[in-house]
């Protein structure tokens, strides 16, 4: 593995009683990496992600952020070392303002951090994920959309250097997808931030990402560009008569 | 905000204040078991309330408060010997967190219910095998204008505290806890330590309000001080008056003396029914506790009528 990648999974496997739910993944990602990870249902996507910010603790294998060995530390220490993450589900806390939603991650893994302009407060967020008019709504009377949208500006604002994305564009329209395909790309580019981005719709992310990683069975099957892996023969059985027989 | 909570707490403190120089030796001991409750309450409240965390441990810490004045109170002065109560407490909150805190729910409920069992029948049997008698009657006791003033003191500095507090990070940590815990983790809060350490000052007012308390019956033993009955006392008024509220667990901790000190003597069965009553009226109809009633229905009520009224004027001009 290279010495200066930001977030390293070496062969992470995560078992829940019988079922290998990740078995030995590694990974490594650098910085400014815009990366997808595909597979199919119940592939183990999730909880990888789940491993790599700390929500499960891998049952083997070590996890290295930002030089840190974290295995088996809490959340919150991945919070600090620059690693956030959104969840599949939304979980925006309903009760409280769309601005207070955002605000929180400020006072926690974000306070003190070093960050863009386009960090730099509740407002300047709120800005950058386009929900400037629904600041004072609280969180439960927004859209769905809107909150998946929610959900991204509360990881940013823990001021991270690595985005997890879990199915942000699950459930959105196709202009909704563009849309949240152009901010992603922009948080890359404007904030140098490492995306790792997981989708259901292969076709939607493969057009989105440099490279890929696809997972089936909680293995990693193929990790390359869009364009290798989608002639991988491996890759093409796992998909067998899924969306992936016509590539894009 | 801040300023108004401030100035409301102050003139309920002035009132408090009058009680022992105006009001029947019926009048100040009512008052004494309303600050009780109020400084039980509201500390329970801060971290209950915001957290989710249903504990039923206040009779263990109100006990052990009670316990460690007890032992202290002959030989260290009276303040001293009430902090020492809070720090005892807190400390056994911090043993008995770090084991249950990860518990949510039901569990945590039950956990903390059976490990004050365990506490109050530890003792027991420690002043049975090893002291050779079951409780012990205190010789020195301050007079009765002291406690009253420690306890206002006590519910005071809880109300003060959950003030504070709910405008602090540390609240903000509180809140993120009780509305998606993972998350909150995520987002950068330790929350093993914010858990730990919001249950360790629940725990030190219970006790102090233990220590300052169990004075009053010059004899104590285990079955009085850690009487579950005062920590479901606790946990009713706090959720009737609306457990995450500033003033819910004050205002219902009125109602509860009230009802308490008019009703239990002369007829108990009926100050439960009441106690029960309140509780599924509250919990059926009013889920954010008897200070909801305050802040919504009275708004809208008002907001209703308000518009009715411009409506009729409207209309009057249109004619």
């Amino acid at each position: 593995m290279n010495g200066h990648a930001l977030l390293e999974a070496r062969e992470v496997t995560v078992r829940f009683g019988g079922l290998v739910a990740v078995d030995a993944v590694s990974a490594a990602f650098a910085p400014g990496e815009l990366v997808g990870i595909i597979g199919p249902n119940g592939a183990g996507k999730t909880t990888f992600f789940n491993a790599l910010s700390g929500v499960i603790a891998p049952t083997a294998g070590e996890i290295f952020a930002d030089g840190q060995r974290l295995t088996g530390r809490q959340p919150h220490r991945y919070a600090h070392q620059g690693v956030a993450r959104t969840f599949q589900t939304p979980r925006v806390f309903a009760d409280l303002s769309v601005a207070d939603n955002v605000n929180f991650g400020l006072q926690f893994a974000g306070r003190g951090r070093t960050a863009s302009w386009l960090l730099k407060d509740t407002a300047s967020i709120l800005n950058l994920i386009g929900l400037a008019a629904q600041a004072a709504l609280p969180a439960a009377a927004i859209t769905p959309s809107q909150q998946r949208l929610l959900e991204i500006g509360m990881a940013l604002a823990t001021r991270p250097k690595l985005l997890l994305l879990d199915e942000v564009a699950a459930g959105l329209t196709e202009s909704e997808v563009q849309a949240m395909a152009q901010l992603i790309r922009r948080l890359r580019d404007e904030l140098d931030l490492t995306v790792i981005w997981i989708e259901h719709a292969v076709t939607t992310l493969l057009r989105h990402v440099e490279r890929v990683l696809v997972l089936h069975q909680g293995r990693k099957i193929a990790d390359g560009t869009p364009a290798e892996v989608v002639r991988n023969p491996e890759v093409i059985e796992a998909y067998l008569g899924d969306e992936m027989v016509e590539p894009a | 905000m801040m300023k108004k909570e401030l100035l409301i707490l102050l003139a309920l403190t002035g009132w408090a204040l009058a009680v022992p120089h105006y009001g029947s030796e019926f009048a100040v001991s009512m008052a004494l078991t309303c600050l009780m409750y109020a400084a039980l309450s509201s500390s329970w409240g801060l971290f209950c309330g915001s957290t989710r965390y249903l504990s039923l441990a206040t009779s263990a810490f109100f006990g052990i408060g009670a316990y460690t004045g007890a032992l202290l109170l002959e030989t260290t002065p009276w303040l001293a010997a009430v902090g020492l109560g809070a720090l005892a407490a807190a400390a056994v909150a911090v043993v008995m967190g770090a084991a249950v805190l990860h518990l949510r729910g039901t569990y945590f409920a039950v956990l903390t219910f059976g490990m004050t069992e365990l506490i109050h029948h530890a003792i027991s049997y420690w002043e049975k095998q090893v002291m050779g008698t079951v409780g012990r009657v205190l010789t020195v006791v301050p007079d009765r204008d002291t406690i009253y003033l420690t306890v206002l003191g006590l519910a005071v500095l809880a109300v003060l505290t959950s003030i504070i507090v709910r405008r602090s990070r540390f609240g903000l940590a509180l809140a993120g806890i009780g509305a998606d815990e993972q998350r909150a983790q995520t987002l950068g809060v330790n929350t093993r330590l914010v858990k730990v350490l919001g249950f360790a000052i629940t725990a030190a007012f219970a006790g102090a309000v233990g220590a300052a308390m169990s004075v009053r019956w010059t004899y104590i033993d285990p079955a009085t001080v850690f009487n579950p009955f005062i920590g479901f006392q606790t946990v009713l008024i706090a959720l009737i008056g609306g457990a995450a509220t500033l003033w819910g667990p004050l205002i219902a901790a009125v109602v509860f003396s009230l009802l308490a000190e008019t009703l239990r003597l002369q007829a108990p069965q009926l100050y439960l029914m009441s106690l029960g009553l309140l509780l599924i009226i509250c919990v059926l109809y009013l889920p954010g506790g008897l200070a909801s009633l305050k802040r919504e229905t009275f708004t809208q009520w008002r907001a209703d009528t308000a518009g009715w009224w411009r409506g009729l004027r409207t209309k009057q001009g249109d004619a």
